[in-house]
């Protein structure tokens, strides 16, 4: 399995483990809270962690990470921060549309290309992971380079 | 002979695990404080990186979730699930926990505001199972 994917697998068990220890029942509530608090942070710093490796990759310009179309972690200070949010959170809602309506299942990944650049937005459990680059790049290639 | 297994006193780890909440919050980028305001305004608990007024916190938080919170009943928007002021020199989020109680962060300009709302959002719901305890012990 190649490095990008290996991450990414790594990220979906993480968020897996949080959302089980949200549906945890225990009458020792705080043991509960506690666990959730460890499992979510475990959760966000290794999105953040892997947002920072993502972004010093050679050919890409960012990566970040939303929730809800807000930012939640980026590699570097963007120009545009708010607009690509809003870019995210529009895409996901029509792609979603697009799979209910076509029996795609579960949204996974949105491609965005333009003329120059071009987006890679990434269902992680409750987030987007977002990855753009020049137009040229091939993303799966430059991805996998990194060991 | 007496012994020594004292009774866990519930009321007090509650509180120290609703302290260690706030701790968690702060420890977010850009966060500098956190606080449970009562309905009456006043400051229950709090963790910040330095002195601030929290007269001034509490009676805000509730007066501007108030305020909010009417706008929305105008509007048919029923209840208020949370309260962004977005201000120069950063953001004032609030949202009610329980019992008029609510939960407010202070933070900077730079704060990533996804992150904040996102552990703002997945913390109100043990909050409020933690406070339904707090209050009923």
């Amino acid at each position: 399995m190649h490095w990008f994917q290996t991450q990414l697998t790594e990220l979906s068990r993480l968020a897996d483990e949080y959302a089980i220890s949200q549906r945890q029942s225990s009458s020792n509530i705080i043991n509960v809270s506690e666990k959730m608090r460890l499992k979510r942070a475990e959760f966000i710093n290794a999105v953040q962690t892997l947002v920072d490796k993502v972004g010093k990759i050679k050919g890409i310009s960012a990566c970040a990470a939303y929730h809800d179309g807000l930012i939640l972690a980026q590699s570097a200070q963007l120009a545009a921060i708010d607009a690509f949010g809003a870019t995210v959170q529009e895409s996901a809602r029509a792609a979603q549309q697009g799979a209910a309506l076509l029996g795609l299942g579960e949204l996974e990944q949105i491609v965005v290309v333009g003329a120059k650049n071009k987006v890679a937005m990434l269902s992680i459990g409750p987030l987007m992971l977002c990855i753009s680059s020049p137009k040229e790049i091939n993303l799966a290639s430059a991805l996998n380079r990194k060991t | 002979m007496s012994s020594n297994i004292h009774p866990l006193d519930t009321r007090k780890s509650q509180s120290g695990e609703i302290d260690a909440i706030l701790r968690n919050l702060m420890s977010i980028q850009g966060v500098t404080a956190a606080a449970i305001v009562d309905s009456d305004g006043l400051v229950t608990h709090i963790q910040r990186e330095s002195e601030v007024n929290t007269d001034a916190i509490g009676a805000s938080v509730q007066v501007v979730f108030g305020a909010a919170a009417r706008a929305a009943q105008h509007v048919g928007h029923h209840s208020t699930n949370m309260v962004i002021c977005e201000n120069t020199e950063g953001f004032i989020l609030s949202t009610p926990v329980e019992a008029g109680f609510m939960l407010a962060l202070i933070t900077q300009r730079d704060a990533l505001l996804g992150r904040v709302r996102f552990e703002l959002k997945e913390t109100i719901p043990v909050l409020k199972k933690l406070f339904s305890h707090y209050l009923n012990h």
